[in-house]
């Protein structure tokens, strides 16, 4: 927490100095995951968060009703613990009196704390939970920033009605938390519109190790393909455990997390290739940005500045912030009713992606299908093919 | 009838690595009468020394595993010498807060030392697998299964044999009468606690071969140990393996027949029923 609190207090006094000696400033405040189990994702959000808030006060702040404001962060380290989280939400806004609210990474940790950003009627805009359940309560304070859940093997399954040989009989395999539970849930009306036959339907419990069961029996099923959702240290395990006991579909595999991640593929070496995955953003010169300039930049910048490679988590997470920016300057004010009418009604072009969200608070962005090819991500599928993909892919005895 | 065999397989494999998990609690439970929390904490480090003794210093692991087990020998004589040492004839609660407090510790340091990245321990051979009429044996998973039954067994001969393993017991059945033949408990105490923690690096080495390492493993492995040693028994190691295979086929099993997302239903309800069919399993009579 220290970690995250220091840097941005000397970079607003160091900016204080040369500015005028009273300065207004709006402080975001967020709980999120800097230890604990989820703490490899969790980090994307403090880091990303830190460095947006950074990039807006440099180019002067947020002008509210004519005057400049400069952004505040206070992040607290939720431990990956849910509850504790929610208590930490309830902090920000009863003690600390933070003016608006980012949000935590996963599913399971914005639907809980979103709940306290309705309760006391102060929007947040997290780009960290994806599970439909969250936009479904009719929340008016709520924003997402990462597409629903349901939709993230959309343009996997529809890249498969063009591939040839064409696959026929899916598993799918898939955890027991918020996201997972919404994403085999589109899945499965996905898997039927498109006409595919579903031969495995597993869900597993969160956080298991183990995949030994599910495996042997989804080799006994022989399926084409593998569609699987998880968090990336259960997938590590399931590719691991797939290779030693020679599990492998017979045409694809694709997973909703870790493929874009560099984590993932230094795990896991060579037996990465082959697998598929999908991101809503790829670090892209075409992206403009007010703040950044693109996302190339931005991406080079976020590996400089953390000594790791930024992905969609990053990315979204920045959008965050400057969503709120947006938004504030619309309103001309930073009381969180009106803030909230202005996120409502934002629209514009960040180094994320297009910013608008639907009645629902969510936002709508395509899913770009990738593939690990020889250790690097390659773009493969969104509306058509932008790549050629490796298909289908081979046993484990022929790699 | 394939599949049945190949889950079987699976369990029993999966059973051999528990079991070594749940060795070192057992042997520290019933000895020391220490239920050490920071078992998976020690796991948790067994696991990353062997990962930079592979990726550092390029050894196979499972020539290096023996070094991680001299490593945390080492961590857990000191700590019992000149920490648990102080408390470990105060109350039970005691030697719970204080390894509490060492398991957040140790994961903490992890994550600053280690970072949270996910570490995998992955030599050439790992992931390669033979096949027996259509039923998969994975070599590593095999190898870690064979480890697991060579250090118990030796645990059970080193107890019985030595002159060391010996005071070990004596020590656990009767204080008094130990100290009057000579023995220094303090010292026997340290050498059983570094064995419990050289047997969970061990079981932390393994596991980062057949699985992987994050600082925030330890909890989850704390847990089954506890439930491991409770099924086995404290009186012997080999009994400790026996629980270990029980909960690796009963898991196996679950996940197939009834829901993958049963198995901590499965682990937790069998030390349910232990605990109510075999009370005396709590005591311990080392």
């Amino acid at each position: 927490m220290r970690r995250m609190i220091i840097p941005v207090l000397a970079a607003a006094i160091a900016l204080a100095g040369s500015a005028s000696a009273q300065e207004r400033q709006i402080t975001l405040g967020a709980a999120v995951q800097l230890t604990g189990r989820q703490a490899n994702t969790g980090r994307y959000y403090g880091d990303a968060y830190l460095m947006a808030v950074d990039h807006i006060n440099q180019k002067g702040g947020v002008t509210v009703g004519g005057t400049k404001y400069k952004l505040a962060l206070r992040v607290l380290d939720s431990q990956s613990d849910v509850n504790l989280g929610v208590r930490q939400y309830v902090q920000l806004l009863t003690q600390d009196k933070v003016n608006f609210l980012l949000g935590p990474f996963s599913s399971n940790d914005a639907l809980d704390d979103s709940s306290v950003a309705e309760k006391y009627q102060v929007p947040m805009v997290q780009g960290g939970g994806a599970s439909t359940q969250i936009f479904s309560r009719g929340y008016k304070y709520v924003f997402g920033t990462l597409p629903p859940a349901d939709d993230y093997f959309a343009s996997t399954i529809k890249m498969m009605g063009q591939l040839d040989p064409k696959p026929k009989a899916v598993a799918l395999i898939a955890a027991d938390d918020s996201f997972d539970v919404s994403v085999a849930n589109g899945t499965r009306k996905l898997l039927k519109e498109a006409g595919l036959e579903l031969v495995v339907d597993k869900q597993f419990r969160e956080n298991n190790a183990e995949f030994s069961s599910i495996l042997s029996l989804t080799k006994s099923k022989n399926p084409d393909v593998i569609l699987w959702a998880g968090h990336e240290g259960e997938a590590l395990n399931f590719i691991r455990q797939a290779k030693s006991l020679d599990v492998s579909p017979k045409m694809l595999w694709s997973f909703t997390v870790g493929v874009p991640t560099a984590d993932f593929r230094k795990a896991l070496g060579a037996d990465a290739n082959y697998t598929f995955g999908m991101t809503p953003w790829l670090p892209d010169k075409s992206l403009k940005d007010d703040w950044f300039g693109d996302a190339d930049a931005f991406a080079k910048e976020y590996q400089q500045r953390f000594k790791y490679a930024p992905d969609y988590h990053a990315a979204s997470a920045v959008a965050c912030v400057e969503t709120f920016a947006k938004a504030i300057t619309a309103a001309g004010t930073i009381d969180p009713k009106k803030v909230r009418d202005e996120l409502a009604k934002v629209d514009f072009q960040s180094l994320y992606g297009h910013i608008k969200f639907q009645p629902n608070g969510q936002i709508s962005l395509a899913q770009t299908v990738i593939q690990i090819q020889e250790g690097k991500v390659v773009p493969v599928f969104s509306e058509s093919f932008l790549g050629k993909p490796l298909y289908p892919m081979a046993g484990w005895a022929k790699r | 009838m394939l599949l049945f065999g190949q889950i079987l397989v699976n369990g029993i494999l999966l059973g051999g690595l528990y079991g070594l998990m749940g060795l070192g609690m057992g042997l520290v439970w019933g000895v020391l009468k220490i239920v050490n929390l920071a078992h998976g904490a020690l796991i948790m480090l067994g696991g990353y020394a062997l990962y930079y003794l592979y990726t550092g210093a390029h050894i196979d692991p499972f020539l290096a595993l023996p070094v991680a087990m001299i490593l945390l020998f080492a961590l857990g004589y000191v700590l019992q010498m000149f920490l648990l040492n102080l408390i470990v004839r105060s109350a039970q609660l005691n030697t719970l807060l204080i390894t509490f407090g060492l398991d957040v510790v140790f994961v903490y340091m992890a994550q600053l030392l280690f970072s949270a990245d996910f570490r995998t321990i992955n030599p050439p051979y790992a992931g390669s697998n033979v096949n027996f009429f259509g039923v998969v044996v994975p070599y590593v998973q095999l190898a870690s299964f064979i480890v697991a039954v060579v250090l118990a067994s030796l645990l059970f001969l080193a107890l019985d044999k030595t002159r060391t393993g010996r005071a070990i017991r004596a020590t656990a059945q009767n204080l008094v009468a130990a100290r009057l033949y000579g023995v220094n408990p303090k010292r026997i105490y340290a050498i059983t606690f570094g064995t419990g923690a050289a047997l969970a690096g061990a079981a932390g080495g393994l596991y980062g071969i057949v699985s992987q390492i994050t600082p925030y493993i330890g909890v989850t492995l704390t847990a089954k140990s506890f439930v491991i040693a409770i099924l086995g028994g404290l009186d012997k190691p080999i009994g400790v393996v026996f629980g270990g295979l029980i909960l690796g086929i009963a898991e196996a099993m679950a996940s197939l027949y009834l829901d993958p997302t049963y198995t901590d239903i499965i682990s937790f309800g069998l030390l349910v029923v232990v605990l109510v069919a075999r009370p005396a399993q709590l005591v311990g009579r080392a």
